[in-house]
């Protein structure tokens, strides 16, 4: 009977849909590669949906990090000593450095406009890892990957800019 | 000046911590009552909830895993009870029985001290005086403990009956009701509360956990040693000593207390039989420090023996005995708190001290 009630549907139709919607978000990331999707919609469970106004800053450059950001909706500038590194849209995902290491933030981001973001926490993934260490150590690879990617890339930059 | 001193990081850090110990207080004043089975269900929680997630990975229901292991508590919980329960009572009869013999030679020795100190300083006392003043009080104690064993008893039928359902519940809803608590901190302090949080919680996890092994291995060694020295009620003696050393350095030196007095009241008294229990918590302790301590609680705790020790005291005057068990967990969840608030706000006061455009 419960589950014919309207309110009762509403109220979990809306929670499986923003599940749904998040876990398709995040399987379409690298992060995500070669891990299943029931997988990573049991992690999307555990993170934490939250909402900013536009010129809201999520955090600042030296703030202590402990997780990885996914955009659902809105936009981001990543933004260092006041210059534009980035520009992210949803689907993009910002932070990963400290889903690894317990450091101060490296850059500043700031919300574009009214925006809804995911914080995926170190401490869930720590959990996560322990509960299906396969899983987690094909996401730590898969994170290893886009670092190096970015790592290439400032190189790439660094000796352009030298040249 | 005032407003440099309001947004000091030290001072605001001071403010909040003091706003988060004084309700944690309040709590605990309006809790006082069922803090004994709220203590004993979060440790349990500390040490079940695990179980009842791999139950939740195969398949059950949050309701259905936190029943599971419920019940899996209660199974266990009633097998040593129908296990220990007969052994203990028969232990606890034996060592009452034994207890006013113990008392009438611990006079018996009290008198001759006395009778000799008196002779070889040449005082002129009335002995049988000291003997009475001793017997009464022997006799307010007794009245003492046979009422708080009376009350005891009914606390633990309250415990037997509170604790399995809080932990039911704690299993059940603690992790959606933190959740809920802490997505309500502003964005500003989210990733700040939630880091804070997992510290503690990693840590007083570990402590829990820790100390259950810890209490554990020394009541099975402090057992197994009165059992070989001939001491009555070993197991009792044991399970006490396991419970004593819940108290970090305080702790061993109650733990000896019981066994030296049943010692001293064996007919004629053996020297070398209170000697002998000496040694076997004595060797207890140096199997705790050595072996136990560096592989299973090494890492839990990293406070100052004398923090420990002042602890320990102010909340045993405050708390009673389970003030004493709570000292460490409490200081060393408010030491992170406190450093961890502190880190964060001073980063966020230095960045904003950086960006000040110079006039």
């Amino acid at each position: 009977m419960s589950s014919q009630h309207p309110l009762w549907q509403n109220l979990f139709r809306h929670k499986e849909d923003r599940t749904s919607e998040v876990t398709d978000m995040w399987m379409t990331t690298p992060l995500f590669d070669k891990i299943s999707r029931r997988e990573c919609r049991d992690l999307v469970k555990t993170m934490h949906p939250r909402h900013y106004k536009k010129g809201e800053i999520v955090f600042n450059s030296g703030d202590i990090g402990a997780s990885i950001v996914l955009i659902r909706s809105g936009g981001i500038e990543i933004k260092a000593a006041e210059k534009l590194l980035a520009e992210l849209m949803v689907g993009d995902f910002f932070g990963e450095v400290a889903l690894i290491i317990d450091e101060p933030r490296t850059a500043d981001a700031i919300t574009c406009e009214d925006s809804e973001l995911i914080f995926f926490l170190r401490s869930d993934l720590e959990e996560w890892v322990k509960r299906s260490p396969k899983s987690g150590a094909q996401f730590m690879l898969n994170i290893a990957s886009v670092l190096a990617a970015r790592l290439r890339h400032t190189n790439i930059l660094l000796s352009l800019q030298n040249s | 000046m005032i407003q440099s001193l309001v947004q000091h990081p030290l001072s605001r850090t001071l403010f909040i911590f003091c706003m988060i110990t004084t309700v944690i207080a309040l709590l605990a004043i309006l809790l006082a009552p069922l803090l004994i089975p709220i203590i004993i269900s979060f440790a349990l929680y500390a040490v079940l909830e695990p179980i009842s997630e791999i139950f939740e990975r195969n398949g059950l229901s949050r309701n259905a895993s936190s029943l599971s292991v419920l019940l899996i508590l209660v199974a266990i919980g009633g097998l040593c009870a129908s296990l220990l329960l007969p052994h203990l009572s028969s232990q606890l009869s034996s060592l009452q029985s034994q207890l006013p013999i113990v008392w009438q030679t611990i006079t018996a020795m009290g008198n001759d001290i006395s009778q000799h100190i008196i002779s070889s300083l040449g005082l002129e006392m009335q002995s049988s005086g000291l003997t009475q003043h001793f017997f009464s009080k022997a006799n307010d104690w007794g009245k003492t403990a046979l009422i708080e064993g009376s009350n005891m008893i009914i606390s633990l039928s309250i415990l037997l009956v509170l604790v399995p359902i809080f932990t039911f519940f704690l299993i059940r809803d603690f992790r959606n009701f933190r959740n809920s608590l802490l997505d309500k901190l502003p964005n500003s302090s989210f990733e700040m509360g939630w880091l804070i949080y997992y510290r503690v919680a990693r840590q007083l996890q570990e402590y829990i956990r820790g100390i259950m092994i810890q209490s554990g291995i020394m009541s099975i060694v402090t057992t197994i040693g009165f059992y070989a020295i001939g001491l009555d009620s070993p197991f009792l003696l044991g399970l006490v000593a396991g419970v004593l050393n819940l108290i970090p350095y305080v702790g061993p030196l109650l733990a000896m207390v019981l066994p030296i007095l049943l010692a001293l009241g064996q007919t004629p008294v053996e020297l070398w039989m209170v000697g002998a229990a000496i040694s076997v918590i004595l060797i207890a302790q140096l199997i705790d420090n050595v072996i136990v301590i560096p592989s299973v609680i090494a890492n839990a705790v990293n406070l100052h023996p004398l923090v420990v020790i002042v602890g320990i005291i102010v909340f045993g005057n405050l708390f009673g005995f389970i003030g004493m068990v709570i000292a460490i967990p409490v200081i060393s969840t408010m030491n992170i708190i406190y450093y961890g608030l502190y880190k964060g706000i001073k980063t966020r006061y230095d960045l904003k001290l950086n960006s000040k455009p110079v006039t």
